[in-house]
C-alpha cells in the first residue's frame, strides 16, 4: 500500500466512523510517513508497520458510556425529590415519636419519684397507704427503665434508617449520571453483642420487675384497703 | 492481548513519556515501538483520546527550520491522574504477578 492509498483507505474509513478533525488526524498519519521516508523507508514499509486503516480508524471512535444521561438524569432527580418529601416526613414522624417516648419516660420517673418521697402537687398524685405508693413507685421506675431501653433501640434504628436511606440517595443519583455507587447500609443496625445483650438484660429485668411489683401492689392495696376495688374505698377519681 | 486492556496501559506509557519532557506524535510513536511490539499507527488514536480527555494538550513549534511540528504536552490533570493510574497499576501487576508465581503452589 502506498502512501496515497493508506490516507485515503484511512480517511474514507474515519469519514465511515463519524470522527471529526479528519485534517488533523490525517495530518499525524502525513507527518509520521515524511519522518520514516527521511530515514529512508519505502511507503509500503512504514504503511505496512503502521497497521490497517480500518483498523485504525476504529481506534479513534471515542467509547461512549456517556449517552442519553441527561434526560433520565433529570427524571431521577424529580423522583427523588419526591422521595426524599415522603421519607422525610416519615423520620420526622419518628423523630416526633422518639420525643413523646422521651417524654413518657421521664414523667413515668418523676411519678416514682413524688410516690416514693410522699410528694403531690395539687393533690395530682392520688392518696394511698405509704407501702402501696412505694410499690407503686417501684412499678413506675421499672416502666421508665423499659421505656429508657425502647426509646434507645428507637434512636438507634431511626438513626440507621436515616443513614440506610441517605445512602441509597446518593447512589441513585451517582447511578443516574452513570459515576461509581457505594454499596448499600442495611436497614437494620448492626449493634454489637455487648450493647445487645445489656439492653436484653435491661428490657427483661425491668419488665420482671414491673409485673411483679404491679400484681403485688395490687394485691396488697387490695388487702390493706379490704376491697378489690380499692380505689373507691381511697376515694380516687373522686373530686 | 486485549486491546482494550492494552491501550489502557499504552496511554500510561503515553503519559510517562510526556512527563518528561513534550514531544512530537511522531517521537513517541519510535519510542513506545522499541520497546512494545505495537502497530505504529496505533499511538495517535491513544494521543487524540488524551487529549479530549483534557489529560495532554498541544501546541504547534517550528524548531530546526522544518515546518511546524505538533508538540504533545501533559496538563496539571494530565499528571495527576498518571501518578494515579501508575500507583494503580504498579500496585496490580504487583499482585497479578504474585498470583502467577504462585500457581505450583498447590502442587508442592
Amino acid at each position: 500500500m502506498t502512501k496515497n492509498e493508506f490516507l485515503l483507505q484511512l480517511k474514507n474509513e474515519l469519514k465511515k466512523n463519524n470522527i471529526s478533525d479528519l485534517d488533523d488526524i490525517l495530518s499525524e498519519y502525513e507527518q509520521h510517513f515524511a519522518f520514516k521516508l527521511a530515514d529512508g523507508y519505502s511507503e509500503e514499509e512504514i504503511a505496512a508497520k503502521l497497521g490497517d486503516p480500518t483498523e485504525l480508524a476504529s481506534q479513534f471512535i471515542p467509547n461512549a458510556p456517556e449517552k442519553k444521561h441527561g434526560g433520565r438524569k433529570l427524571v431521577t432527580v424529580i423522583g427523588m425529590v419526591f422521595a426524599d418529601l415522603f421519607a422525610g416526613a416519615f423520620f420526622l414522624m419518628l423523630f416526633i415519636f422518639a420525643v413523646v417516648m422521651g417524654i413518657v419516660t421521664v414523667a413515668a420517673a418523676i411519678i416514682g419519684i413524688c410516690l416514693l418521697g410522699g410528694f403531690s402537687f395539687n393533690n395530682i398524685i392520688p392518696g394511698m397507704p405509704y407501702l402501696c405508693a412505694f410499690i407503686f413507685s417501684i412499678s413506675f421506675f421499672a416502666f421508665a427503665l423499659l421505656s429508657t431501653a425502647a426509646c434507645l433501640y428507637f434512636v438507634v434504628f431511626t438513626r440507621q434508617l436515616i443513614r440506610s436511606y441517605k445512602r441509597f440517595h446518593i447512589n441513585v443519583l451517582a447511578g443516574s449520571s452513570g459515576k461509581a455507587t457505594l454499596p448499600s447500609l442495611p436497614v437494620y443496625p448492626l449493634l454489637s453483642h455487648k450493647f445487645k445483650r445489656r439492653l436484653r438484660m435491661l428490657v427483661l429485668s425491668s419488665l420482671t420487675v414491673l409485673a411483679v411489683s404491679l400484681v403485688s401492689g395490687y394485691i396488697i392495696s387490695a388487702i390493706t384497703a379490704g376491697n378489690l376495688e380499692f380505689w373507691h374505698v381511697w376515694g380516687w377519681f373522686v373530686k | 492481548m486485549n486491546t482494550q486492556y492494552k491501550k489502557g496501559v499504552l496511554e500510561l506509557c503515553v503519559m510517562s513519556i510526556l512527563k518528561r519532557r513534550d514531544c512530537y506524535g511522531y517521537e513517541i510513536s519510535e519510542y513506545l515501538s522499541k520497546y512494545i511490539d505495537i502497530a505504529d499507527g496505533t499511538v495517535y488514536p491513544i494521543l487524540r483520546k488524551l487529549k479530549s480527555d483534557g489529560l495532554v494538550t498541544t501546541y504547534l513549534s517550528e524548531d530546526s527550520g522544518g515546518p511546524p511540528r505538533k508538540y504533545y504536552s501533559l496538563t496539571a490533570l494530565g499528571l495527576k491522574t498518571y501518578e494515579a493510574d501508575k500507583k494503580e497499576y504498579l500496585s496490580f501487576a504487583k499482585t497479578i504477578e504474585a498470583l502467577l508465581e504462585d500457581e505450583d503452589y498447590d502442587k508442592e
